[in-house]
């Protein structure tokens, strides 16, 4: 069963499609037997890296096709639809939105003809409705002409605790998190090749953003640490890291700024300077601090007030 | 005012809309108009040093601005009444705060949404009815249409539920000081739901009642552009080793839901 997916998946690199002039393929690595990881830029969306600043990708079975987030625009995901196509004829039958943010479902537009079922958390489409015009707004000022074709599109297929994408010789095992990163985090779990791809409940090297619950995303990382995976994708960082180690530097950031923000709250330091006073130790240890660390320990202050 | 004046002004800011970031002249028109709306042709007077708002330069997030009043010790004992207006903001009067015999106005302190690069102003009112007004400018955008609520589930878990803290008081007639936290979305109603193309109706804190052992502390009329679970900091005046007292707000938001909590202010520490 094993070797035979694993056949099925090396015969997939055989380019079978013609390359559509209008879209070059998004480059793209196999990480494992047929899952294909694009590594986003470091940095914050803007019109030159047409919001590709996540990690984003797609996974193939013997059957079917899985994205496992469309990228952070419609040019991107046009562009990872043609990395698909340069690689299998495969139906793209599914299309996994691993939480709300812009930089990972922007894209989701360029997959519509494929008539895939988009996969989302049950309370992504709560999100969506919250945030989503925001979002567009946003992305249409920091990319211009660049954004054309970007469109909230909403989930079709829904997970509130567990879901299997049988892909053809090949499950996914989704799961749908406690709020952590945001209140609607996805993770994904190849059993074949023992990959868990946590999308943004795991940063590498870029500073994790708390935009759920900070005590919920350390309760998440606990549980997902115990997912017996050789490997993990996060949503920024480096494509493949050994798992559960990678989970460390996330670990502590957070923990740091849960310990020294309910010291801050303990010691009347107000909402707006909290920040210079937590986690100082973290700076020069992450890209991007300054950009996300004091909307972070806002976000923290104004959560952990209510204990 | 017997009726909060948001409609009037929203109409008012939306017919002045400008997309260019204003010069001061307009910045100045445009508080000239506000003025006019919210207090007619009363003079409003430079309030110089005697009245003061704290708020940072720029805000981390616009969401979430914290905004302090300070009434200086020569006024604060004539003070009944403090308004907050954001000029830029799509409904500019975010706060009015009416103070009872229990209130001690030297300080009062909130947090808002701010909406572009704004003025703040603070409009303290005598009881004799002079006016007193303060400004300071405060760059911050897109706090109003911001996305609220970053865990949906617990804001509808725990909503109309209320919190204090109480600093830690030394000496008996030492002002009460007081930390209210009110889980409420205060939704602005500015977010579009891109499916159905649905805005988001608006529900927000409409009033605010605080009580010290049933006499008043203030009575807040408030709006959408206060932030989502409202934050209120003010000190109740002092009224001696107050182990018997009790503190009671009670909100009614915009979908006439009402809330009430109350708590024992902690006895002061025998010198």
């Amino acid at each position: 069963m094993k070797i035979s997916t694993i056949l099925a998946a090396v015969g997939l690199l055989l380019p079978t499609v013609s390359v559509d002039a209008e879209n070059l393929p998004l480059p793209m690595t196999e990480i494992a037997a047929g899952i294909f990881v694009h590594n986003g830029v470091q940095d914050e969306a803007s019109a030159a890296n047409e919001d590709g600043i996540a990690n984003i990708g797609f996974i193939v079975g013997a059957d079917a096709v899985a994205v496992i987030d469309p990228g952070g625009s419609f040019a991107e995901g046009a562009a990872l639809r043609a990395a698909i196509r340069a690689r299998t004829d495969r139906p793209i039958r599914y299309v996994v939105l691993t939480h709300v943010h812009p930089d990972h479902t922007f894209g989701a537009a360029a997959f519509c003809g494929d008539h895939p079922d988009f996969v989302g958390h049950a309370r992504l489409p709560g999100a969506l409705a919250q945030r989503g015009d925001y979002y567009l707004r946003r992305l249409r000022i920091a990319l211009g002409d660049g954004a054309t074709g970007s469109e909230v599109v909403p989930p079709t297929l829904l997970v509130s605790d567990r879901l299997d994408l049988d892909l053809g010789g090949r499950h996914l095992s989704l799961e749908a998190h406690g709020p952590a990163h945001t209140d609607n985090d996805l993770t994904i779990f190849d059993e074949n090749t023992r990959t868990i791809w946590l999308a943004d409940l795991l940063f590498v090297d870029r500073i994790p953003a708390i935009d759920g619950n900070l005590v919920g995303w350390l309760k998440e990382l606990d549980e997902v640490s115990g997912i017996p995976a050789e490997r993990a994708v996060p949503g920024h960082g480096s494509i493949s890291v050994p798992w559960p180690a990678a989970a460390e530097p996330e670990r502590r950031y957070l923990e740091a700024v849960a310990r020294e923000t309910r010291a801050a709250i303990k010691a009347g330091i107000g909402i707006a300077d909290a920040w210079r006073h937590v986690a100082n130790s973290e700076r020069g240890r992450w890209l991007l601090f300054d950009d996300y660390h004091p909307r972070n320990v806002t976000a923290a202050y104004k959560e952990l007030e209510w204990e | 005012m017997t009726r909060f004046t948001s409609a009037l002004l929203v109409v008012l800011v939306l017919g002045g809309t400008a997309r260019a970031e204003p010069s001061e002249a307009e910045r100045a028109a445009r508080w000239a108009d506000l003025k006019h709306a919210i207090f007619g042709d009363r003079v409003v007077e430079d309030a110089g040093d005697r009245v003061a708002i704290d708020a940072p330069m720029r805000a981390e997030d616009a969401a979430l601005v914290p905004v302090a009043i300070r009434v200086a010790q020569t006024l604060a004992p004539e003070i009944r009444g403090l308004y907050l207006v954001i000029d830029n903001n799509p409904s500019p009067l975010a706060a009015h705060f009416l103070l009872g015999p229990m209130a001690d106005p030297s300080e009062i302190a909130t947090r808002v949404r701010i909406d572009d690069y704004t003025y703040l102003h603070a409009v303290a009112e005598t009881a004799d009815g002079r006016l007193y007004a303060a400004a300071r400018f405060i760059k911050a955008a897109g706090g109003c249409s911001a996305p609220a609520s970053k865990d949906q589930a617990l804001a509808l878990e725990r909503l109309g539920k209320m919190k204090v803290n109480f600093a830690e008081r030394t000496k008996p007639d030492e002002p009460v000081k007081v930390k209210l936290l009110i889980s409420h979305p205060n939704n602005s109603g500015l977010q579009m739901d891109q499916v159905t193309r649905n805005y988001i109706p608006p529900d927000f804190l409409q009033n605010l009642d605080v009580t010290y052992n049933e006499q008043s502390v203030f009575r807040l009329e408030s709006d959408v552009s206060i932030s989502e679970d409202p934050t209120f900091n003010f000190s109740v005046r002092p009224t001696g080793p107050a182990s018997a007292g009790v503190i009671t707000a009670e909100i009614i938001d915009s979908s006439q839901r009402r809330f009430s909590q109350s708590w024992p202010v902690p006895p002061t520490p025998q010198m």
